[in-house]
């Protein structure tokens, strides 16, 4: 049976799908390698602070972003007020303020002499105002910057569920003569629970991942660790053995993710008996109120941090003249052309042998070849430091070869093998839930009206995906765009983007200067959510 | 020897490695023949259409076409490759073309051996003018049925398979559509095999019915001898065609039960004399008398339009269906008694 089903798809389909699965086995079998005398002295001293501070950080975070994200994407989903179409999709904006960003805007802002400071002084004259100004730093700030951040991942979702439940769902409640609050809680809240979990667990693994924030406001985590058992330690089995744990810990929750996607089948189902929702109109103090709600909310994510990085642009314009800003660009456009059009190819490759083989083998190694965005971006580029060395020295020297690290490390083509294999799932995920609305017997009828498998593929598939793989094309740009530990890791010797400029002028203490390339990003990581707002608003609607 | 125009011999029809329908053989003997098959829905039609398509391997038998074999253990030509057209139950059209450049795609495939068949007609027999510019989303299901089934049409095929091609379709519409449908196979000798689980869309449509149940294709036959002199006791029960009732044979043209008396009428098989046989009665065998002696209780009546549908209880607690037409004088209720004409007299026999 197996072999039946061999044809070219399926090659294909398999070498793309073992390729990102590479890094994961990687790091797994260097768990059990011999490492330097680190690993016994990180075990006596920090390794249960960095298992901690992780635990901390995830559990502020998501109790945050919970709050915020569903609150928020109540508000908007069942009341009608002044500018509330607007924060339908602005409050999404706070995707393009990567943590690091935001903390570097926090932290700017509250310091001694800082934003605040200044304000105060032109609005009072001079005063003493250092000791009031609250400080946000340390693992409050950490929690703040990525919950303001990265909220929009349970916004997005929850607000997808609560639009589409059933306006009788919400009658039955008040039938059973159920307060609102009740309603809330008892009917609207559960019904969107599997939407929110989902939300939560991205939000988790991109904590987990978190670094640029995590590294600014120096909280040693499980990434941190990583980073520095490498860079500090020069310890690539030290490293490896702390990414296992921190890729246990993302194991768990991206099958908590994955099971609560598959409930949600059966909670949200709206093709029956759906009514839908008429939006309650706001009057007086409760419309101000949810105004002012969404307002701080989009206000705090998206323009602090904005007029923050603006401000110091203007204030010190000879930072601007010191980047090069349209090399920047280009070297930024370049990484994101380059990898969606590797991404683009493997992935759609990579659906269409699945739809064309239906081999289960093949569509467990998709499953896991997917799980390459819960692993964070310093294991990912510390596995592939790793596969390459060891293949270099064990495969490649043995036979005779040079050596091919300098071909992968510290290369465009390094970097970008392992942008493919942190954003596969995007890209995947992306082009099949495309393929999911093209019904089978839409490939069987093309098959039988004598179009070949390549001409099906050419002529039906890609032009009813366009849209999919644009809107894929501006996911992954934006991630690229904001990307930074694989970047820092892997790129060649100066090649800088917007997001390690900013980062190595803040951890060189130069704040003022990290802001003309984080406010860059933040326009362009803009515009990309601009562009795809309204792909990105029916997440869950299809 | 005679030569079939198509040809299905001892295939088990097997998907995803069941075997929904054992050693099926049947065949179709000219160009332009319309065989329609029927059963209960999961029995395992649409994978014998699949199958014929290429869409499924056998691993037993042979299916050829005009001599050709297409399947079998060692051949298997691709779907693409058969020049023969699957018009799927649901809906298949291409969702980024509108309705006439879905069906006009049915054009692009070349069949030079075969008359050309204009497209513009097919739309118009199958009332498809004014959804032509709509996309499948905009459309419904009966609509795109319709759709899916031109664009099957026009491709011309060697052979054309229709999965419950009226499924969807509204029943007031079903009518026109189904004779519109047999004018086209007619006119243009499209060789078609028809899925269906109407029983009278296929009695209509097909100059054969094969009749599949329990994994097997039970019976292949003309519709009338289908209808009236069905081969066994699960045909009988599919088709819903009546009742059995215990019997006795007492000579070359009657048979004596309990619960009826004296029936006579010409068998369809030989039975010896005293033999015992299970009688198939169908709802049209018994005639109404109210001057009969013979009175059956009535325990249920069904208003049918043209006609009464009278459930009647024997004295062996038999229920026996009865058709009267609905404008018979007067009408039964429940708990009356109901006069059968005696002595019964059915044109032909069946027995099991």
């Amino acid at each position: 049976m197996f072999f039946n089903k061999f044809n070219i798809w399926f090659l294909s389909s398999f070498l793309v799908s073992l390729l990102v699965i590479i890094p994961i086995l990687t790091v797994s079998i260097s768990f059990f390698e011999e490492t330097s005398q680190y690993f016994d002295i990180l075990k006596k001293t920090f390794l249960f602070e960095y298992i901690f501070n992780s635990i901390s950080l995830l559990i502020g975070v998501l109790v945050l972003t919970f709050f915020l994200g569903t609150g928020s994407a109540y508000i908007v989903s069942f009341y009608k007020f002044p500018g509330a179409n607007f924060f339908k999709w602005a409050l999404i904006l706070s995707f393009a303020i990567p943590p690091y960003i935001y903390a570097y805007s926090l932290f700017a802002f509250f310091e001694n002499y800082g934003t605040a400071f200044t304000i105060l002084k032109s609005l009072f004259g001079d005063g003493n105002y250092n000791k009031h100004i609250p400080k946000f730093d340390g693992m409050f700030g950490l929690i703040l910057s990525i919950s303001f951040s990265l909220f929009a991942y349970v916004y997005i979702l929850a607000r997808s569920s609560f639009v589409y439940q059933s306006q009788s769902l919400i009658d039955l409640g008040k039938n059973m003569g159920f307060s609102k609050f009740k309603c809330f809680y008892s009917i609207i809240l559960p019904a969107a629970r599997p939407a929110i979990v989902a939300g939560l667990s991205l939000v988790a693994m991109e904590t987990l991942a978190e670094f640029g924030a995590v590294d600014f406001f120096s909280v040693n985590t499980l990434t941190t660790g990583i980073y520095d058992a490498w860079i500090s330690f020069d310890d690539l089995a030290f490293a490896n053995r702390v990414s296992f744990f921190l890729l246990i810990f993302i194991f768990v929750l991206f099958l908590t993710e994955n099971l609560s996607r598959k409930k949600a089948k059966y909670h949200l189902d709206v093709k029956g008996g759906f009514k839908q929702k008429e939006r309650i109109k706001l009057k007086g103090t409760k419309s101000f109120a949810a105004f002012s709600f969404c307002f701080v909310l989009f206000f705090l994510s998206f323009l602090f941090p904005l007029c923050q990085m603006l401000y110091w642009t203007l204030k010190f314009p000879e930072n601007f003249m010191d980047i090069n800003a349209l090399d920047l660009f280009l070297n930024t456009i370049y990484l994101v052309l380059l990898s969606s059009l590797v991404l683009i190819t493997f992935a759609l490759i990579s659906n269409y042998g699945n739809r064309v083989s239906k081999n289960k083998t093949l569509a467990l190694l998709s499953t896991f070849s997917i799980s390459g965005y819960a692993i964070p971006g310093v294991i990912l580029a510390v596995a592939f430091i790793t596969f390459i060395a060891w293949f270099d020295e064990n495969i490649i020297q043995y036979l005779g070869f040079n050596s091919i690290k300098k071909i992968f490390i510290g290369s465009i083509l390094g970097l970008v093998l392992v942008y493919f294999v942190r954003f596969y799932s995007l890209a995947f995920n992306g082009i099949k839930s495309g393929y999911e609305k093209i019904n089978i017997a839409v490939d069987e009828s093309a098959y039988l009206l004598g179009y070949s498998k390549r001409k099906t593929f050419m002529k039906i598939h890609i032009p009813y995906l366009r849209n999919s793989l644009l809107f894929v094309v501006i996911l992954i740009s934006l991630e690229i765009v904001r990307e930074l530990p694989v970047t820092l890791i892997l790129r060649p010797f100066n090649f800088e983007t917007f997001a390690t400029t900013a980062y190595i002028s803040a951890s060189e203490d130069l704040l003022e200067a990290a802001a003309v390339p984080s406010l860059f990003l933040i326009i362009m990581a803009a515009t990309f959510i601009m562009i795809t707002s309204k792909y990105i608003l029916r997440v869950g609607d299809e | 020897m005679n030569k079939n125009y198509f040809e299905v011999r001892n295939v088990d029809f097997c998907v995803g490695g069941k075997t929904k329908v054992k050693n099926v053989s049947f065949s179709i003997k000219n160009e332009g023949d319309v065989v329609c098959l029927l059963g209960p829905s999961g029995i395992g039609k649409t994978t014998i259409l699949r199958t014929i398509a290429g869409l499924e391997k056998i691993n037993n038998g042979s299916i050829s076409i005009n001599d050709k074999v297409i399947s079998s253990k060692k051949n298997h030509l691709e779907p693409e490759s058969r020049n023969i057209s699957l018009a799927f139950q649901e809906n298949s059209l291409f969702p980024h073309y509108n309705v006439e450049k879905n069906i006009l795609i049915g054009t692009e495939k070349k069949n030079k051996k075969r008359k050309k068949i204009n497209p513009k007609e097919v739309i118009k027999l199958l009332n498809l003018k004014k959804i032509l510019h709509k996309y499948p989303h905009q459309i419904s299901a009966g609509e795109a049925q319709r759709s899916s089934l031109a664009r099957s049409l026009v491709s011309n095929p060697d052979l054309l398979l229709l999965d419950e091609p009226l499924s969807n379709v509204d029943q007031s519409f079903k009518e026109e559509i189904q004779v519109n449908l047999k004018k086209l196979l007619s006119k243009f000798k499209i060789t078609t095999i028809i899925v269906t689980h109407d029983s009278y869309e296929a009695f209509y449509l097909g100059g054969k019915c094969g009749i599949i149940l329990n994994g097997q294709l039970k019976q292949f036959d003309d519709p009338y001898n289908v209808y009236h002199f069905p081969n066994s006791v699960d045909v009988v029960n599919f088709l819903n065609r009546g009742i059995l009732i215990p019997a006795k044979v007492t000579g070359e043209n009657s048979l004596e039960s309990k619960d009826l008396g004296l029936i006579k009428g010409n068998f369809i098989k030989h039975y010896p004399n005293g033999s015992d046989v299970q009688l198939l009665l169908q709802p049209e065998d018994l005639e109404h008398d109210d001057q009969s002696n013979l009175k059956l209780e009535v325990v249920d009546r069904k208003f049918r339009g043209t006609n009464f549908i009278y459930t009647l209880k024997t004295v062996s607690n038999l229920l026996i269906p009865v058709f009267v037409h609905s404008h018979h004088i007067h009408q039964h209720e429940v708990d009356e008694k109901f006069g059968i004409k005696r002595p019964i007299n059915i044109d032909h026999i069946v027995c099991f």
